[in-house]
């Protein structure tokens, strides 16, 4: 058995800056780190490996600059198995559409696996797109917002997905890709060991030639998404100040306001 | 002696800071009579000033000196020892409207600011310029930078960067007469005459308060690695700690001890599950700093080494900053967790020669046992300052328990001073631990008391603080 992880490196900060002119993230200005989300996705295969008891292989996908390699360590050094890096300058400046036909490309060569998990979302781009996206290029199940897996056994998995109204059980056929939220289970720490494990081992790097694919289907060029404009929002807040020091006409102020507003 | 906060009085505060910064009710002077030790020992004061600029803290102190009113001078009201306490009602000074950075100054590296700034917040914007304060207390996200100077503040990383003390390179100060001096500055040498700088460093505002600081920065470490490592026993953790220091060849910057207890605590409290949390007695934290990626890596594997030949039963790295963010949470609400369960436990803060730390450790535990109290530790393993917590019996009420809080605290302070040791780290004297200052520190009381009547001879700064004048 085998399960994929997919995982994206993103800046270590919130506060990224953007180029508002080309409408793309300033990268190098600040220290790349693995998607925290993604870390609930490696935690999720892990312990299905450490539940199934059985011989599994944990493989993890990234696909990003040359230094994204340490995403794909740090997932090793936690007790990942092995991991493949898509990286080729083609590859740049790619949309959901275009990740998701890249990594699929991939994983069609990569053989047989039972389940695809993902994050949530990435904490730069905040689409989680591509993890659905990815599952209609494979023509695979998707189960999104995944809290708990229930059951599994060698072709069906049963999890618990939060939607709006609550909790849903959902039974599906495996292979299928599954996105967990954090609720599925705190992610671990990795270890002294794991880290050692990880340093010895090669992340080999995946090229365009080696997907065998047109230059025209990946990155900037296969992405029919384009950024039109880019623009940091703008909070507006419409307040009083009420300076009335008697409580019972201060209360009347503000019942008042709320009342011609249509709130109270 | 001295005298009642008179009505006349408080219209010449009026004046000197205006009606809004000058309170009288009850209710508003409610929270300036604690601090964040014990609130059994509350005192109301009688009025509270928070003034906005050194003219208006020279004025306010004038007055009070020659109308013979005690001054507590207060900042965030985070400490442990009593000090912010108006144990004689007078005048709570806040410094909470004097939180300006003044200055960050690139080329000498130094930051001027006044003492209300939340001490997080100066290291958060002379990060934006890639600049690091070093003098890094424990509370950094609550704490003055003025109270930090007022108790010589330590934290988790003296190890490596030292103290408050350390870092503080000028001084403006207010003296109770009202007249404003200036001690030290931007420069960084200074053999010219006695060192006022390091008398008022730790005085806790019982010789003048200060109205600006100058702070050392140095260049921001780009790189942070931090280690969890659980053991079977306290003692295999403790005896590690020296190894780890000479073994690594690079200096930690932390070496943070945790016990069992306080280890399971901080996990309920953080409504967390961590690592080992039912198979280990000991935990170490340790944290490396610098700006070489390979260096740092080459250090914590070593150090994660000497650990395991020590009989650690795992080793975690944390390298990046979720990870290290919630290893770092562990430790940090220590003191919010042991307060949800005891809101009246009151910290030691004794400090030994880290050579010691196993026997002191020992000999809490022997004090525990006699008492029949439980008592919780954390150490800063890596300067020897270990925090005890006895933790109230069920069934005792609060006014049982505080004669017997006091003398378990009495005894570790007296077993630390046995052992080469001091009854306060970091925390300072205030007035929780004036009994027992003379046992470590008997004839210099005497040199002490004269200092402070050359700058207060009214004596009306902090009364009852650090000793009785």
């Amino acid at each position: 058995m085998r399960i994929i992880i997919l995982i994206k490196q993103v800046p270590a900060t919130d506060k990224v800056k953007m180029d508002e002119e080309t409408g793309t993230m300033k990268r190098e200005e600040v220290e790349s780190v693995i998607n925290p989300l993604d870390l609930y996705a490696i935690e999720a295969g892990l312990q299905v490996r450490e539940r199934i008891k059985e011989d599994i292989e944990i493989v993890v996908i990234s696909m990003g600059p040359p230094k994204a390699k340490e995403a794909i360590k740090e997932a090793i050094s936690m007790g990942c198995d092995k991991g493949y890096l898509l990286s080729d300058k083609t590859f740049a400046g790619a949309d959901t559409w275009a990740t998701s036909f890249t990594l699929s490309t991939f994983i069609k060569k990569l053989g047989e696996f039972s389940i695809i998990f993902t994050g949530e979302r990435a904490t730069d781009g905040e689409t989680g797109q591509v993890g659905p996206s990815l599952s209609a290029q494979l023509d695979l199940p998707i189960l999104t917002y995944v809290s708990k897996i229930k059951e599994i056994g060698k072709d069906y998995i049963i999890v618990e997905r939060e939607i709006e109204e609550g909790t849903e059980v959902v039974f599906s056929s495996l292979p299928c890709v599954i996105s967990v939220i954090k609720a599925i289970s705190e992610p671990r720490l990795p270890t002294l060991a794991g880290k050692l494990r990880a340093r010895e081992r090669e992340i080999p790097i995946i090229t365009l030639k080696d997907l065998g694919v047109s230059e025209r289907d990946v990155g900037l060029l296969g992405s029919p998404t384009r950024v039109v404009k880019i623009f940091y929002p703008k909070l507006s807040r419409e307040g009083i100040k009420i300076k009335e020091k008697n409580p019972e006409r201060a209360v009347d102020i503000i019942i008042k306001f709320l009342e011609e507003r249509g709130i109270l | 002696m001295f005298k009642k906060v008179e009505e006349r009085i408080i219209d010449q505060l009026i004046n000197i800071c205006g009606e809004n910064d000058v309170l009288t009710n009850d209710e508003d002077l409610e929270r300036y009579s604690h601090d964040e030790s014990s609130r059994f020992y509350a005192h109301l004061p009688e009025v509270v000033v928070r003034p906005e600029s050194t003219q208006e803290v020279s004025k306010i102190l004038k007055l009070a000196n020659e109308n013979l009113i005690p001054v507590t001078p207060r900042g965030a009201g985070s400490g442990l020892a009593g000090g912010a306490i108006p144990l004689y009602g007078g005048i709570v000074l806040s410094f909470e409207k004097m939180n300006q950075i003044l200055e960050i100054d690139k080329v000498n590296l130094t930051a001027t600011s006044e003492p209300g700034v939340v001490t997080n917040d100066l290291c958060r914007k002379v990060a934006e310029e890639e600049l690091f304060y070093p003098g890094y207390p424990m509370s950094v996200e609550t704490s003055f930078i003025g109270g930090n100077v007022a108790t010589n503040a330590g934290g988790s990383k003296v190890i490596k960067y030292g103290n408050t003390g350390h870092h503080i390179l000028g001084l403006e100060v207010v003296l109770p007469s009202g007249e404003i001096i200036n001690i030290g500055g931007k420069r960084r040498k200074d053999s010219s005459g006695y060192n006022l700088l390091n008398l008022f460093i730790g005085s806790e505002g019982t010789l003048g308060v200060f109205t600006k600081i100058i702070v050392n920065l140095i260049p921001l470490p780009p790189y942070t690695v931090d280690l969890l490592v659980p053991f079977p026993t306290i003692e295999s953790a403790i005896y590690t700690v020296p190894k780890i220091i000479s073994e690594s060849k690079v200096l930690p910057c932390a070496i943070e001890f945790v016990d069992r207890g306080s280890y399971h605590l901080s996990s309920i409290y953080s409504k967390e599950r961590w690592e080992y949390q039912d198979r280990a007695e000991a935990f170490l934290i340790i944290q490396f700093d610098g700006n070489n990626k390979n260096q740092l890596e080459e250090a914590y594997i070593r150090a994660g080494e000497v650990s395991l030949k020590e009989k650690a039963l795992e080793v975690f790295v944390a390298e990046n900053p979720f990870a290290s963010e919630k290893l770092w949470r562990i430790r940090r609400n220590y003191l919010e967790a042991i307060k949800a369960i005891d809101p009246y436990v009151i910290l030691g803060d004794a400090v030994v020669p880290i050579s010691l730390i196993p026997e002191m450790l020992r000999r809490i535990r022997e004090i525990g046992e006699r008492y029949k109290v439980e008592i919780y530790n954390v150490a800063h393993a890596g300067d020897g300052n270990i925090h005890s917590a006895p933790i109230k019996p069920k069934g005792l009420s609060p006014e049982e328990w505080y004669p017997i809080q006091e003398k378990i605290l009495d005894e570790i302070s007296i077993a630390a001073v046995e052992l080469g040791g001091a009854v306060s780290g970091e925390h300072g004297i205030g007035f929780l631990k004036k009994k027992i200052l003379h046992l470590s520190k008997n004839k210099q009381i005497l040199i002490m008391k004269e200092l402070k009547r050359a700058f207060d001879p009214n004596g009306i700064m902090n009364p009852g603080k650090i000793f009785n004048s």
